[in-house]
């Protein structure tokens, strides 16, 4: 393993790989390695030293960090502000069974948002600028450090969810939004999928701007601390302490006085995975259109499962044997099933993602190969 | 400015050309010099070219084919929807086939459930917001055009607005897109679930400058109208005041739903245009939207009322609808107040971290005075994007150069500051010959080979975005002439 602690120390490596033709594994915190393809045993680049914070300007409303900083340290420096990162960055060490150290890059690399993300968008929304080291050992910049720019092509959308693919990031600039000072999680208790996604996307399509809308269906409520029924509504709102009492009356208004309130905050549980951290089998994601999670949710017929972002996502678990099963109904409802957790052997049978139309997948390698040419970063891991 | 030059071979072969596109769509090639006339420019309408030929396509099947033969021949293609970019990105080529997105203007399917809208790309911006307002619905980016613009053109462009620090710009309000890539392949990028199961392309061709396609299908995000809007009118005595409240106001978090800063210069011009009522002895003025929920608005404006009587500023609240459409309608005639200053004007654009306003504020007032040439200052003061308008005069020789200089001298100070040459209006040609002002020969190199993989041949929109070799220095901004402004009908931001 080597290590990398400066950007010429990066410059160096991947220059003696280019000449090496050496592909290696890219590892910041290591929480997610267990996520995609499996590498095999290439050589690893450990860029944990790449940590800290850089600049952070409240007032601009932006950050700028190592890639390695631990969204830990990121969260508690942003908080001092009343400020927060937009995408609601997970983390799956849980889930995934890791001693390591959940970080920036790490999450948006690999497009981890949870249930906040309905607020503020995904990583790739709060990306502004970034600065890398592509394939060829150069050293590059993407997007800005500035709310608004549109100069030249948006490289930054490319580096979330790229999953280390496509260079090795040396530098990020993140756009930051207020947090707000209250939040309240509503539960709409005793109702079927089907009643429970329809009250989520009535309050998902209000000006209520929720923080957080899932749905948990009977044997997956244990933490919410009543007696759910069939399946209960969740709903987190936010705000200072009389917009969020008006937020609360208007969701009660749209949906029933039936709405209780919870004590607790389940939605760090649900949207980190965390819920499923102790079920057995394998755990995916499954992206729909949110008027078909429940439709879908009751073909997959899976005993644990629950639905995050109004419907938009399905988390479940099930055995290894589902797996086409699970990748054909999410083909079937215009979906996209993403494999999380699973033995070596899943993942390498079924990757990540399901195949893209050949005429995307090439223009992907296209793309990978104008970073990349010689694939030497995390290959074959999307 | 200059286009990489014209391939004699390919003009050679126009009507052979001309006739195998009327192969593909009968009804839709414009060959004639006076309908060609119609397309020989955008808003950027210091440059004019006659395209080759301009072709208007009904459906993606002929786009693909349009596309393919493109290809197979080495023909340029510009992609084009209404032609309202001030960057000069739909520019025609005397050697290439304009292709005009017009005609596919259906709105194909309205997903309340779903919170999302499929439309062609011909749709206009205002007509997704049209079609959705009567539920309640709207769609956020606004582009001053929109009245005009098309989604096509919005995606192509990574349009903004007034709105975009609180709701985004055209990528955050994309579900997907269906787009043609240039050898004719369909391809789809993302959906109503959003989900793209690999690289975030769609992220990519977002603001592409169509330069990696043609986009045929577009699923944006609609929103629900927040049930209250108050606006405020705040005004200052000083530049550093408004400047350092605007910073406050956001470090207080509060996300107002548009924010905007203009001089006295401009704020003068406006009163006397259209009497929007700005108060006339005041150094800088804010204009403050807040929106949302009825206590979250009320909350917004006792803070910024707060804050800006601390930075020294005095507030009026519009206190009807009548009043809050009165004080935006002077903003939003801005572009054309400016026409009564001198007979023509250029608009730059560009972003700037907000805490050096004041520092670039002093420095244009002093290339004003190299330059010998008037200004003044609109600025979306929430997200740093600046909107300096240089006036001149045509007529006297040599101020149009001088204009230009002055234009590409605002956005190198805008880098020099830590910013970008561009917040919402593209680079196009405009700006293309400062791209090297803001990236490094190997950011530029990287873009480059981004754009080799969708374009191998470079076939897609030449010479625009990205400086050639022949580059000259000359730049072309948005230009007024006698007060007309291209689109005259628009409001321009």
């Amino acid at each position: 393993m080597s290590k990398a602690d400066s950007l010429s120390q990066v410059i160096d490596f991947v220059r003696a790989a280019y000449a090496d033709k050496a592909p290696f594994e890219i590892v910041a915190g290591g929480t997610r390695r267990g996520v995609g393809r499996p590498l095999g045993e290439l050589p690893l680049l450990d860029v944990s030293g790449l940590s800290g914070i850089l600049k952070y300007e409240p007032e601009e409303l932006i950050v700028t960090a190592a890639p390695a900083t631990p969204l830990a340290e990121m969260n508690a420096v942003l908080a001092t502000k009343n400020q927060r990162l937009g995408f609601d960055p997970a983390d799956w060490s849980k889930l995934l069974k890791s001693n390591g150290v959940a970080t920036l890059a790490g999450a948006a690399s690999c497009n981890a948002s949870g249930s906040g993300k309905l607020r503020h968008g995904g990583a790739r929304d709060s990306l502004l600028g970034f600065q890398a080291v592509n394939g060829l050992g150069e050293t590059f910049r993407g997007g800005s450090k500035v709310v608004k720019n549109v100069t030249g092509f948006d490289l930054p959308k490319l580096m979330c969810g790229a999953y280390g693919t496509l260079s090795v990031l040396t530098e990020m600039t993140f756009r930051v939004y207020p947090k707000p000072g209250q939040a309240a999680v509503l539960c709409l208790a005793d109702v079927t999928p089907e009643e429970g996604f329809a009250a989520l996307r009535r309050i998902a399509h209000s000006a209520l701007e929720p923080a957080g809308l899932a749905y948990l269906p009977a044997g997956m409520m244990d933490d919410i601390g009543q007696d759910g029924g069939r399946g209960a509504a969740l709903i987190k709102l936010e705000g200072a302490a009389a917009p969020l009492e008006e937020k609360i009356a208007l969701a009660h208004g749209l949906l029933s006085d039936a709405l209780q309130r919870l004590e607790q905050d389940p939605f760090s549980a649900i949207g980190s995975g965390e819920k499923f951290a102790s079920l057995p089998g394998d755990v995916w994601r499954v992206m729909v259109a949110p008027s078909d999670a429940p439709h879908l949710a009751r073909q997959l017929n899976v005993r644990h499962w629950l639905g995050d972002w109004a419907g938009g996502v399905l988390w479940l678990a099930a055995e290894p044997a589902e797996a086409a099963r699970i990748r054909k109904l999410a083909a079937d409802a215009k979906g996209e099933a993403m494999l999380l957790r699973a033995s070596a052997q899943s993942r390498m049978l079924h990757g990540l993602y399901a195949p893209q139309p050949p005429a995307l997948a090439a223009l992907g390698r296209a793309v990978k190969t104008a970073f990349d040419p010689l694939s030497l970063f995390n290959p074959n891991r999307l | 400015m200059l286009l990489p030059p014209s391939d004699s071979k390919i003009i050679a072969r126009r009507a052979e050309i001309i006739a195998a596109l009327k192969d593909i769509v009968p009804d839709g090639v414009v060959a004639d010099p006076s309908g060609l006339a119609t397309f020989d420019s955008d808003a950027l309408s210091a440059y004019h070219q006659m395209p080759l030929v301009c072709v208007l396509p009904s459906n993606r099947e002929q786009v693909s084919a349009i596309l393919k033969y493109a290809q197979a021949e080495g023909v340029p293609i510009v992609p084009r929807g209404a032609g309202t970019s001030l960057s000069g990105g739909a520019l025609p080529r005397e050697d290439g086939i304009l292709i005009g997105m017009g005609r596919m203007k259906q709105i194909i399917e309205i997903d309340y459930e779903n919170g999302c809208v499929v439309v062609e790309p011909g749709v206009t911006n205002l007509n997704i917001t049209k079609a959705v307002e009567a539920n309640g619905f709207y769609y956020a980016p606004d582009p001053s055009s929109q009245v005009a613009c098309t989604i096509g053109g919005n995606v192509a462009e990574n349009s903004g607005g007034l709105h975009c620090l609180k709701y985004g710009l055209t990528t955050n309000n994309l579900l997907g897109v269906t787009m043609v890539l240039p050898g004719g392949e369909i391809v789809t990028l993302g959906g109503k679930s959003g989900a793209q199961g690999g690289l975030d392309i769609l992220g990519l061709v977002t603001g592409s400058e169509g330069l990696l396609g043609v986009v045929v299908e577009v699923v944006v995000k609609i929103l629900r109208k927040a049930p209250v809007t108050r606006t405020l009118l705040a005004s200052f005595d000083s530049v550093p005041a408004a400047g350092a409240c605007v910073a406050a106001i956001i470090a207080d978090g509060v996300v107002p739903a548009a924010m905007e800063f203009m001089d006295k210069r401009a704020a003068g011009a406006i009163e006397s245009y259209n009497q929007p009522g700005y108060p006339q002895d005041a150094e800088a003025i804010l204009i403050i939207d807040a929106d949302g929920v009825e206590a979250d608005v009320s909350h917004a404006v006792s803070r910024v009322t707060d804050i800006v009587a601390k930075c020294g500023g005095k507030t009026v609240e519009a206190t009807d609808e009548k009043q809050r459409a009165r004080i935006w309608s002077g903003r939003k005639a801005a572009f054309a107040a400016m026409g009564k200053l001198a007979p023509d004007m250029i608009c730059m654009d560009g972003t700037i971290p907000r805490h050096a306003l004041p520092q670039v504020l002093e420095e244009m007032a002093k290339l004003s005075e190299q330059y010998s040439l008037g200004f003044c200052n609109v600025f979306h003061a929430g997200d740093g994007n600046l909107h300096p308008l240089i006036v001149f005069d045509t007529m006297t020789p040599g101020e149009f150069e001088r204009a230009e200089a002055f234009g590409a001298d605002i956005l190198r100070l805008c880098v020099k500051v830590g910013g970008v040459l561009s917040g919402e209006h593209g680079i196009g040609i405009e700006k293309r010959d400062l791209m090297t002002d803001m990236f490094t020969s190997e950011d530029l190199a990287q873009q480059g080979r981004v754009k080799c993989a969708f374009d191998g041949r470079g076939l897609f929109n030449p010479g625009k975005v990205f400086p050639t070799l022949s580059a000259c220095i000359e730049q072309g901004h948005i230009h007024v002439h006698g007060a007309q402004l291209p689109h005259p009908h628009l409001p321009r931001y």
